[in-house]
């Protein structure tokens, strides 16, 4: 097999897209596959990001523009890699590219597809907070602006009855509801898999009350919550009642048990949520339920001092685990082990946990397809670590961000470039390898 | 020559087509006669981002011989590049071009089909209005010297070096000190991760001294920078002799490392010389002496404390390294001196996710005494300090670890001086922006990497180099030119009085000083084209090109009209 | 052209904004199908910092009843820190109109994000009802420009 400079990157979020950037900046070829039928990745659902309570879309949106619009990065959405053969410098990768319904070029994402669709379902990408039809664009804002028809809810897909209301809606002739999966095959260079990560499962601990009482919230509903652009346009109203919450309670360190380290991010993020209430509710009163305040770096423990005792109650508990919530008349009762040894309780209208990042829950599946190994927490491991190296177990294979452990978006970003330097530098090497071999041989 | 704007109006299917009313636009426009001898070409298309809508305007372009275009559809920031594209497929050049959007701005916002007609009308107008004074940009590619220099011989300045060199870049590692290594060297007992600092720093000395691509300065400092991505002057000087070498670069990495913070500045802590309180550092030199860990007195200590979060307070920051490094002490002081009493004291747990729980719970293991303590402080060797619960206590030890905070190195400042860019308020380079470009800095060109920019350890250094060396490798490439920004500002030498007002607003440095004319010069390889330095000017001196105020007042004057 | 009957103003209104933040709010104003007054004129610049006093009031002087400024939430701004510099210049310029004679209220600098869309078309709204109270720009061509 011939030497191929490109790359295939798995994972369109800011590591992904980042690395793809780069890469196309050196006019290589870049693949870069994603899974939701969007690129962006996790950060576009925050409002704001930490320390410097920056707007996400600000940030991101232009990097977003940039990938799409660059000849050199071939993107493509909701679509996953099938299967990884070969070795550096001459990879083959199988794409598969989901049946979308509607055509990425005949589509000017104006929407009028949405209204005919009779099916409503819950809005995964806005973590169920809002509805979406079966033809549906994750969020306000998407980019590529295209919608999706989710052939599990759609009547006509699914087979449930004879519809074609979003077809006929359509002025462009961009929906197509006979589209089927495509299978391409592509040849590359090196591999970076940015795939991200996951919060903990909450549904995990029964005592704290998620998913059963509706006032108990992941730290992802928060941020859409909060949001300008998501289901309440920022308005910060409870589940259910929707009236507004004038006691909050933070509880840190959730899953950190469970997952056996610290993600180092949950802290930060906490306090941006004591920020955010101080600045849509000044009257609430907050309290963070925590254990170690871990706040790494340079900028992030002024972030914290920054708070003051009006912005939040700090509540230490030596035992985060024995921390309970119930149901008390319309309110919620939290206990917790103080220092002293007693339960404390408080009595509060809302409740958000502080979720510890843990592995995506597709890179089990992920990692067995590209034949690279995962650590003892479930991340992608690293081999060569003394030089920095973000090679995975597989020669050729990088990782970057969030998908080789829990970590901020600096951090992320850092790894980005890194993993995107070295993916060069390995194409070089298998290069001059593969030429020795046949000038040897 | 007289001009021939060609105005194209794209339906978007009926985005806008049934939004305005699109035939009186172009009736509209035809009659309109504020455009002087200009002749309009305005016509409406289906989709004129489709392919062949391209087609059908790159053909319009050079069939009419048009020497303007405007495009009335969506918003720049979905297909201005598009249309850019079709003006670079022709003779046009793309800065006599202009996307109006009257999607997202009119059609999508104003029911009102007649008052939506009316603004689409008057935002073409002023587009129109506008592209006429326009004038044509041309790019500019500049030549590149693919070279790199590394300030600092740590491992991070090290590893950046290495990772050039294996792309075939030449570069030059200017280390201030006599030897290369950096702190990492004196970590010998202490591992980071499973590996030892020192022989991670050792291994890349060897790699260094053994690369040909690789010049290596030691105790050489930096006296004067000069250049920009790309195309750097860079002044050595020797501290040895003090002879000055020039080298040229397209990029610096600024990989200088840091110091650590003296317990004993904090009120605090109070102990002398004379006692045995030391830092982890000192402690890895022990480890790996001869006589081992001692006392000052000679014999073994018997019971030991480790207190963390020295100048946590005091810089207001945590350095998010040092829990690890104490758990390590911890567990190498057990294994080194047996029996010996440890006794932790620590505030927050901070480690690193990679390290997880087990070193915490290794150290359990061991039979390290943890305390978690609200605050502490020493008296000598004597631990005084507040439990959560409130209760406060003193306990006295023969030798006493503290876990100072990384701190800036002390030569930042300056370096950060002669490279123009800025310190943030820890006194660490500041980055580019912190999250989207932690790697770059406000000057093009100088890039930071590992703990001169901030706390962090060893692996993570490593990875922070080689970004900064995989952005260099993507942006100088060798034997191809780098295009910079053509809508830039230019000073017109004839109005600057030279006062430097816009030198101080430019937060790129952008803008020189010519001393031999006394006026002020846009260097148009680094400008972005933000406009900022045009409001500081009292002469009437600047001009942002692509947004000069007489194209922006001519969207005004059609706005109101 | 059918135009308001002479006893309803009609404010015109122009809004400056920056590239990378309020303008992708208008932008998302418009795929949200907000409304947005269609006497509100918005022209793009790169950043809020390019626009100088002598912009602003020429805008006055050739009619404008109003004036919005927008962009990044300082910062946030693309330029590191161009928005701090227009808020300075700001202050300034408004001392300036009170000279002029010019209500200080008819020009107005807003942060708005690029995830704000909801909050440009109330920002703009907002304005305009002002703008309609405030009434006609009282020095609308009084200096030839």
């Amino acid at each position: 097999m011939s030497q191929n400079g490109s790359v295939l990157i798995i994972g369109a979020g800011i590591a992904g897209m980042k690395a793809a950037l780069m890469l196309a900046g050196a006019s290589r070829k870049v693949h870069l596959v994603e899974r939701l039928p969007i690129i962006g990745g996790k950060v576009i659902k925050n409002e704001e990001s930490f320390p410097n309570m920056e707007c996400s879309t600000c940030m991101v949106a232009p990097v977003q523009q940039a990938v799409l619009q660059n000849p050199d990065i071939e993107t493509y959405t909701y679509s996953t890699v099938d299967r990884i053969d070969g070795g550096p410098g001459c990879f083959s990768a199988v794409i598969r590219k989901k049946a979308r319904y509607i055509s990425l070029v005949d589509c000017i994402g104006c929407g009028m597809c949405f209204d005919p669709c009779p099916v409503s379902l819950a809005n995964e990408w806005e973590e169920g907070l809002m509805p979406r039809k079966a033809v549906y664009v994750p969020c306000s804002g998407s980019l590529p602006n295209v919608p999706v028809i989710d052939a599990s809810s759609c009547l006509h897909l699914s087979g449930k009855q004879e519809c074609s209301l979003c077809a006929e809606s359509c002025a462009f002739e961009a929906v197509n509801l006979d589209d089927s999966d495509q299978v391409i095959e592509i040849e590359v260079g090196s591999v970076i898999i940015a795939t991200g990560a996951d919060t903990f499962d909450l549904s995990a601990l029964p005592n704290l009350g998620y998913g059963i009482l509706p006032s108990v919230y992941s730290p992802f509903e928060f941020e859409r919550l909060f949001a300008s652009n998501g289901p309440t346009q920022g308005e910060i109203t409870l589940r259910g009642s929707g009236t507004v919450p004038r006691r909050i309670a933070i509880v840190h360190c959730i899953g950190r048990t469970e997952a056996g380290y610290c993600s180092s991010v949950c802290c930060m993020y906490s306090f941006k949520f004591v920020r955010f209430l101080r600045h849509k509710l000044p009257e609430a009163e907050v309290f963070n339920i925590h254990l170690d305040v871990c706040t790494p770096g340079k900028s992030y423990q002024s972030f914290f001092t920054s708070l003051d005792d009006r912005d939040t109650t700090m509540l230490f508990t030596p035992s985060i685990d024995d921390v309970r919530v119930t149901e008390n008349g319309p309110s919620l009762t939290l206990s917790y082990p103080a220092p002293d040894g007693n339960t404390r309780e408080i009595e509060v209208d809302m409740v958000i946990l502080a979720a510890a990042m843990v592995p995506d829950r597709g890179l089990g599946e992920i990692a067995q397809m590209a034949g690279i190994q995962l650590d003892r927490h479930g991340f992608v491991m690293t081999v060569d670590r003394e030089s920095g190296s973000l090679q995975t177990s597989r020669d050729g294979i990088f990782v970057a961000g969030t998908a080789e452990g829990p970590k901020d978006i600096q951090n992320t970003v850092i790894q980005a470039e890194s993993a995107a330097g070295q993916a060069l530098e390995a194409m070089s090497a298998a290069a001059a390898v593969n030429k020795e071999r046949a000038s040897g041989s | 020559m007289r001009a021939k704007v060609g105005v194209y109006i794209c339906e978007c299917g009926p985005n806008i087509a049934e939004k305005v009313d699109i035939d009186g636009i172009i009736a509209g426009l035809s009659e309109f006669d504020g455009f002087g001898e200009t002749e309009l070409v305005v016509k409406k298309y289906g989709f004129l981002c489709s392919k062949s809508g391209r087609e059908f305007l790159e053909e319009e372009i050079r069939n009419l011989g048009l020497t303007h275009l405007v495009i009335g559809a969506c918003s720049p920031r979905d297909h201005d590049s598009t249309f850019k594209g079709v003006c670079g497929r022709t003779d046009l050049n793309p800065y006599l071009y202009r996307i109006i959007n009257i999607r997202e701005h009119c059609s999508w916002v104003i029911d009102d089909v007649e008052k939506a007609t009316e603004k689409a009308e008057s935002y073409l107008r002023g587009g129109i209005a506008r592209v006429l004074r326009q004038s044509e940009l041309f790019e500019n590619p500049i030549d590149v010297n693919p070279d790199v220099l590394v300030i600092g011989g740590g491992v991070a300045g090290m590893q950046a070096a290495l990772s050039l060199a294996a792309e075939d870049r030449r570069v030059s590692i200017v280390e201030r000190s006599d030897r290369l290594g950096g702190r990492a060297l004196e970590l010998s007992g202490l591992s980071s991760g499973t590996f030892r600092g020192s022989d991670i720093a050792a291994g890349q000395v060897e790699s260094v001294m053994g690369n040909p691509y690789i010049d290596v300065f030691l105790n050489t400092g930096v006296s004067s920078v000069i250049g920009f991505l790309g195309n750097f002057v860079i002044e050595l000087l020797s501290d040895e002799d003090g002879a000055t070498t020039e080298i040229s670069s397209g990029a610096i990495i600024a990989a200088t490392g840091c110091a650590v913070y003296d317990p004993s500045l904090s009120g605090s802590y109070n102990y002398s010389d004379r006692d045995d309180v030391y830092n982890p550092l000192e402690i890895s030199r022990m480890l790996s002496s001869e006589g081992g860990v001692a006392l000052r007195s000679g014999g073994r200590p018997e019971n030991i404390a480790l207190v963390h979060c020295a100048g946590r307070d005091e810089l207001n920051y945590c350095s998010g390294i040092c829990c690890g490094v104490m758990m390590k002490t911890a567990l190498l002081l057990k294994e080194s001196i047996p029996g010996v009493d440890i006794t932790e004291f620590y505030r927050d747990i901070c480690v690193p996710p990679h390290e997880g729980r087990q070193l915490y719970e290794s150290v359990l293991e061991a039979g390290v005494d943890l305390v978690r303590v609200e605050s502490a402080g020493l008296s000598g060797t004597t631990v005084s300090f507040r439990e959560k619960s409130g209760v406060e206590d003193q306990r006295s030890f023969d030798m006493v670890v503290t876990a100072p905070a990384l701190i800036p190195s002390p030569d930042t400042a300056d370096i950060a001086l002669l490279l123009g860019i800025p310190l943030d308020d820890t006194g660490f380079f500041q980055e580019a922006h912190r999250m989207t470009d932690p790697s770059g800095t406000t000057t093009d060109g100088v890039f930071i990497a590992g703990t001169s920019q901030g706390p962090r350890g060893i692996l993570d250094s490593m990875r922070f180099a080689r970004a900064s060396a995989g952005l260099i490798l993507t942006r100088l490439i060798i034997g191809e030119k780098l295009v910079p920004e053509v809508a830039v500002s230019e000073i017109l030498e004839a109005y600057c009085t030279g006062c430097g007002n816009c030198l101080e607003v430019c937060v790129y440095g952008a803008i020189y000083s010519d001393g031999s004319k006394g006026v002020s010069v846009v260097n148009e390889a680094i400008c972005r084209g933000c406009g900022n330095c045009f409001g500081s000017c009292p002469s009437g001196a600047l001009r942002t090109k692509h947004f000069t105020n007489t194209q922006l007042y001519r969207e005004v004057d059609e706005a109101l009209r | 052209m059918n135009r308001q009957t002479d006893t309803e103003f009609t404010p015109k209104i122009v809004g400056f904004l920056c590239n990378w933040c309020t303008y992708a709010a208008a932008d998302l104003a418009g795929t949200s199908r907000l409304k947005i007054p269609s006497t509100f004129s918005v022209i793009r610049v790169m950043c809020s910092s390019r626009i100088d006093h002598n912009l602003l009031l020429t805008t006055f002087f050739k009619g404008a009843d109003g004036i919005l400024v927008a962009g990044c939430h300082p910062g946030d701004c693309h330029y590191g820190e161009g928005n701090y510099y227009a808020r300075r210049r700001f202050a300034l310029l408004k001392k300036v109109m009170e000279v002029l004679d010019i209500d200080a209220e008819r020009l107005q600098l807003s942060w708005i994000s690029a995830a704000e869309g909801h909050r440009y078309a109330e920002v703009v709204g907002k304005f305009t009802e002002k703008i309609r109270e405030l009434g006609p720009n009282p020095i609308k061509g009084s200096t030839r420009f």
